[in-house]
């Protein structure tokens, strides 16, 4: 295993995909910067604060484009092997499908909270740089670890909630249609995250796991991890057992 | 052991409706170079797409080392090389880059064994160069090198020549026939080129539609390959008839061009020659001559040419 993670390592070299998921993770940050320039210039008596700040950027990160980013990733990342045809080469080795796939599945896990850290570092930096030239409230490091923690456990939920994508990857071997079911999952959470439904949707109800909001939408606990362990489950299975019956052409 | 290295028993496999490779026999020796001859389309290639467990058969057995191939799976593919239709390999690392990952799961942590199969190759030269930027021929290349980088015991290779300049060619021939000869590997090599099994395979095997119909030893081939007589008459059909009357022989072919093959009483075409004469037909050519081994083929799975 070690050396089948080290091989996905060594695959990343000169890869375009890690400064394209880069500039996805400091997408978020940049956004919530800019709006707050917005937000100084038209409404100048509200004062921003930094937890807004790290709210934001964790909320539309799990919400819509961190979810599209890691899919793009995690996509790239499995169905690489068919677009360039190196199964036959990997597999001939001889390679174990199951060691193989969940090396990807190490890798994607790890690169999820990279991409995390990212976002959380880019987030920090941009609002140091923010509060040099406008007012922002509550800059405290406290804040900061808080919301390291708390977007920490988002990269982790996402990466559970990603192993459909992964599953779509294998079976069409490309990007498209995984990036497509993103793209319909995220118009699915803006349409329900001010929902109480939204509990029982796996990527919205990540997101209210992790920001404490499932109480109010009167779903039990249990019901709502139950469903988000589902999919994740039914995702993994599908795409472990969809490669290993695959023939390799 | 078994002296087959590539031994399979009733292998098929079918794609929904049809049927790609159907009871395939197949028997590879130990040492020899086997040739899988047979036209796009054959089966060549899902068969040793199975050989190497990338592809499952519908039904049948394959025998590895004398071993079924799922028994000691690591231990027998860790003694196995091989080559399938294009090379695949990650575009965006150097040919070293690639031949490291393979190593690194091989286990395998020598670094010269890298540095030696690049240069056996000819690719030592572009080190800096990804495989994205290969040429089809420098891609092809470094698939050989992948497959003899770890000194298998069982070259399993589809096409390999595909891509491959004529000094290329040359080359990876003369390599592949020392690694037999010297090494004592086993070769397992598909290719719809006749010249290029000719000149490699001890063994051939031919395959067309799905169905090996022929599995022979090479030399076997060229002794079995018969001689014959060509007679180039005034009228083929009266000196058919003629042979047939006075001689009692039916194994002749009528050929384009008032040409007459006889593929026995050859030491009789002096007497056939003058029966034709007093029979009023005009001679003008009578030569001795061996088929060719094409045209021999091209009979077996009934065409004109073989790719």
């Amino acid at each position: 295993m070690g050396n089948l993670f080290y091989c996905e390592l060594l695959k990343l070299k000169r890869s375009k995909i890690l400064l394209i998921s880069f500039l996805g993770a400091m997408v978020t940050p940049v956004m919530m910067i800019v709006d707050g320039i917005k937000v100084h210039y038209t409404d100048p008596g509200k004062i921003i604060t930094l937890e807004q700040m790290y709210d934001s950027c964790s909320l539309y990160t799990m919400l819509l484009f961190g979810l599209i980013v890691y899919v793009v990733f995690a996509a790239y990342l499995f169905s690489r092997e068919h677009t360039e045809h190196t199964l036959k080469t990997i597999l001939t080795i001889p390679v174990s499908k199951f060691s193989f796939i969940i090396s990807k599945y190490v890798l994607l896990l790890i690169w999820i909270i990279v991409l995390t850290l990212i976002s959380w570092a880019g987030i920090s930096i941009l609002s140091a740089a923010y509060s040099a030239f406008f007012p922002i409230a509550g800059f405290s490091v406290g804040i900061a670890a808080k919301y390291l923690g708390e977007m920490l456990f988002g990269g982790i939920m996402m990466f559970l909630t990603i192993t459909p994508f992964v599953f779509l990857a294998l079976w069409t071997k490309g990007l498209v249609v995984p990036v497509i079911a993103a793209a319909a999952i995220v118009m699915g959470n803006v349409a329900l995250y001010n929902e109480a439904l939204g509990a029982l949707y796996p990527w919205t109800a990540s997101c209210l796991l992790v920001k404490g909001g499932t109480a109010e939408t009167g779903y039990p606990l249990s019901l709502v991890t139950g469903l988000i362990g589902l999919v994740s489950m039914l995702g993994f299975m599908a795409s472990v057992i969809y490669f290993a019956k695959e023939d390799i052409k | 052991m078994s002296r087959y290295l590539i031994e399979t028993i009733g292998l098929t496999k079918r794609f929904g409706e049809q049927l790609g490779v159907d009871n395939l026999e197949l028997h590879v020796p130990q040492g020899k170079i086997y040739g899988l001859l047979g036209r796009n389309g054959a089966g060549k290639t899902t068969t040793m797409r199975m050989l190497l467990d990338l592809v499952k058969p519908t039904s049948g057995r394959i025998f590895l080392f004398g071993n079924d191939y799922k028994e000691q799976r690591e231990k027998t593919y860790r003694k196995i090389g091989s080559i399938v239709e294009t090379p695949g390999f990650y575009g965006n690392l150097t040919g070293g880059e690639n031949l490291r990952i393979l190593a690194r799961l091989r286990g395998q942590h020598r670094k010269d064994s890298i540095d030696h199969a690049l240069k056996v190759v000819g690719l030592d030269t572009e080190p800096k160069k990804v495989f994205a930027n290969y040429s089809l021929g420098m891609k092809q290349r470094l698939g050989i090198a992948a497959a003899i980088m770890h000194e298998p015991e069982l070259l399993i290779l589809d096409e390999p020549i595909n891509g491959l300049d004529p000094i290329g060619i040359h080359e990876i021939r003369n390599f592949l026939l020392t690694l037999s000869r010297e090494k004592g590997t086993t070769i397992f090599l598909s290719s719809h080129v006749l010249s290029e099994i000719e000149q490699l395979a001890d063994v051939i095997g031919v395959m067309h539609e799905g169905h090996l119909i022929e599995e022979a030893d090479m030399a076997e081939l060229h002794r079995r390959n018969r001689r014959y007589v060509e007679f180039v008459v005034s009228n083929e059909n009266t000196a058919a008839l003629l042979l047939e009357k006075h001689f009692g022989t039916e194994d002749y072919t009528v050929c384009e061009n008032k040409t007459l093959r006889l593929y026995e009483c050859l030491d009789k075409r002096g007497e056939i020659n003058r029966c034709f004469v007093e029979n009023g037909l005009l001679v003008t050519k009578v030569n001795v001559s061996e088929e060719k081994l094409e045209d021999y083929f091209a009979g077996l799975i009934g065409g004109g040419s073989i790719g």
